[in-house]
């Protein structure tokens, strides 16, 4: 697998199908005498802009830190529970309550459930 | 027999959904001002979006990707950006003007003023996409859009010069007001290949959940949907060269467009244009802030469907109602609906191969198409018709701005 062309950037699915953010950035593990390996996929808007700038990452994982304990930082999925299917790539866990969803949840809870007409089609 | 009937549905909605407040107002223009000079503008721009609109439905339905999905999964979220601030800007215009144009129309219907129209218009499109399937806002707001067929009737019935019509449809170069010509041509060309089309099309082929099977419909919709689109677009422009051109009437406000109809229709006219702009700029802005919100829900991953209901996918939802408010503070404002779609026609051009290209490459790749890749003839095109229109926006937009000729 070409990690950049196959995996980064690419749509994420998890365990029951749902769309489940991208694929923002890739940790290998680097190991002496040993070529490096996967270790995690990243999800989310830390890394995603740290890809444009460092700084404009710094400051979003600072804001981002005051929303409780576990953020601030990139959320991480072990490598191994990552599977290919074509180009998405399937995550072995279910998305709900992850910090992938967090600001989907947020959303939900303070401002469209309070809009009339939000709960069906 | 099921396919036939999507045929036949694809291609009324199509042609019900192809006039907007940009084709409406810029072939009027084109019309008044050069006569049938500016037809080949109208038909080089049908063209292109008829191939546009064919290669994204087969994108979908072959690859079972949208158009921004693939284009950030193949060129990275550093390239992605530049096309969807592009368009999300650019769009933006549109749908402002859009949504000014529904104002218009009911101010046209009721005599006050239009600010008092912009924000009732941005709720009803709100609800329609807080509230309506895919379904509906594809075929039902499209086939009310089959109004504009008494463009139609109109210009059929003003007995036009059908030699001198065949002639405009051959490019020709300007006898007078060279800078104004080349505006309105990339004017014209801007609202006939809004990107948001298709865009648009390829969420709607996975929203449907189109499959290889649907290739042949695909290109049959594009095609005939898009020609008579085309020509009702046309059939705008030769109420203009018939009824405005000779009296030497240049189209500079809104209120003088039910004119085009008014001449032949009496009152009737008045009423059927009211009704088309008022329906056809509705359509357009549910379209246009359902593609934005597409383009930026599919590039960041988030879950996204219209069909769904909105606690189901809330950043998606949030999105068009952000998007749908925001552009609707420009009408608000004062800025005139029929100045706004001038500037973003042409801006529209001017942009378009910043779309197109990194799409073009997608339409080649065989890792998503397979052996459905683009020919020559699509790629050769496409690519002709948008390097065209950016070239010509480039150099007769600032010309237009200091009025030079």
């Amino acid at each position: 697998m070409r990690l950049v062309a196959d995996a980064l950037d690419n749509q994420l699915e998890d365990v029951n199908g749902a769309r489940a953010g991208r694929v923002d950035g890739i940790v290998l593990e680097l190991r002496d005498g040993r070529p490096p390996r996967v270790a995690y996929i990243e999800v989310s808007p830390i890394t995603l802009l740290s890809r444009f700038s460092m700084r404009l990452a710094q400051w979003f994982a600072r804001i981002d830190r005051r929303f409780g304990e576990g953020r601030g930082v990139p959320f991480r999925i072990p490598w191994t529970r990552v599977a290919r299917d074509g180009p998405t790539m399937k995550i072995d866990l279910n998305v709900e309550h992850t910090p992938i969803q967090a600001f989907e949840d947020w959303l939900r809870v303070k401002l469209v459930e309070h809009i009339p007409g939000g709960g069906s089609k | 027999m099921k396919k036939v009937f999507e045929i036949a549905l694809g291609i009324v909605t199509s042609v019900g959904g192809f006039l907007e407040i940009g084709s409406i107002a810029t072939a009027a223009q084109a019309g008044a001002d050069f006569g049938f000079q500016l037809a080949w503008s109208i038909a080089l721009g049908t063209i292109c979006i008829g191939f546009l609109v064919e290669m994204s439905g087969r994108f979908s339905a072959v690859s079972k990707h949208t158009i921004p999905d693939a284009m950030r999964e193949r060129f990275g979220v550093r390239f992605y950006v530049v096309p969807l601030v592009v368009m999300l800007g650019v769009s933006l215009l549109t749908l402002g003007a859009e949504i000014g144009g529904v104002a218009a129309a009911v101010k046209l219907a009721t005599g006050i003023a239009l600010p008092v129209w912009v924000l009732p218009a941005a709720i009803v499109a709100w609800l329609i996409l807080w509230k309506a399937t895919f379904g509906f806002i594809e075929n039902g707001i499209s086939l009310l859009g089959l109004v504009t067929v008494s463009f139609a009737v109109v210009a059929y019935k003003l007995h036009p010069s059908y030699a001198s019509l065949g002639h405009g449809m051959l490019p020709t170069l300007p006898h007078e007001k060279a800078s104004h010509y080349w505006f309105v041509a990339v004017s014209v060309l801007g609202a006939s290949v809004s990107p948001y089309l298709y865009y648009f099309y390829s969420s709607g082929a996975i929203e449907e959940k189109w499959d290889r099977s649907y290739v042949i419909v695909n290109r049959a919709v594009a095609a005939i949907g898009m020609g008579f689109g085309g020509f009702l677009s046309v059939a705008v422009l030769v109420c203009g060269a018939t009824i405005f051109h000779p009296r030497g009437i240049e189209v500079q406000h809104y209120e003088q467009l039910p004119g085009l109809l008014t001449p032949v229709l009496g009152s009737a006219g008045f009423w059927l244009f009211v009704a088309s702009l008022g329906i056809a700029c509705i359509g357009a802005t549910v379209e246009i802030s359902l593609s934005l919100a597409y383009l930026v829900a599919q590039g960041f991953g988030w879950k996204w469907g219209e069909d769904l209901p909105p606690h189901e996918d809330a950043r998606f939802s949030l999105t068009y109602t952000v998007i749908v408010f925001s552009a609707a503070l420009m009408p608000l404002v004062g800025i005139d609906p029929l100045k706004l779609t001038n500037v973003a026609m042409a801006l529209t051009s001017a942009s378009l191969p910043i779309g197109v290209f990194p799409f073009l490459i997608l339409m080649n790749d065989k890792t998503y198409l397979q052996e459905n890749t683009n020919g020559w003839l699509g790629n050769g095109v496409v690519m002709i018709i948008s390097v065209m229109a950016a070239v010509l926006a480039i150099v007769s937009i600032p010309l237009e701005i200091i009025g030079g000729s």
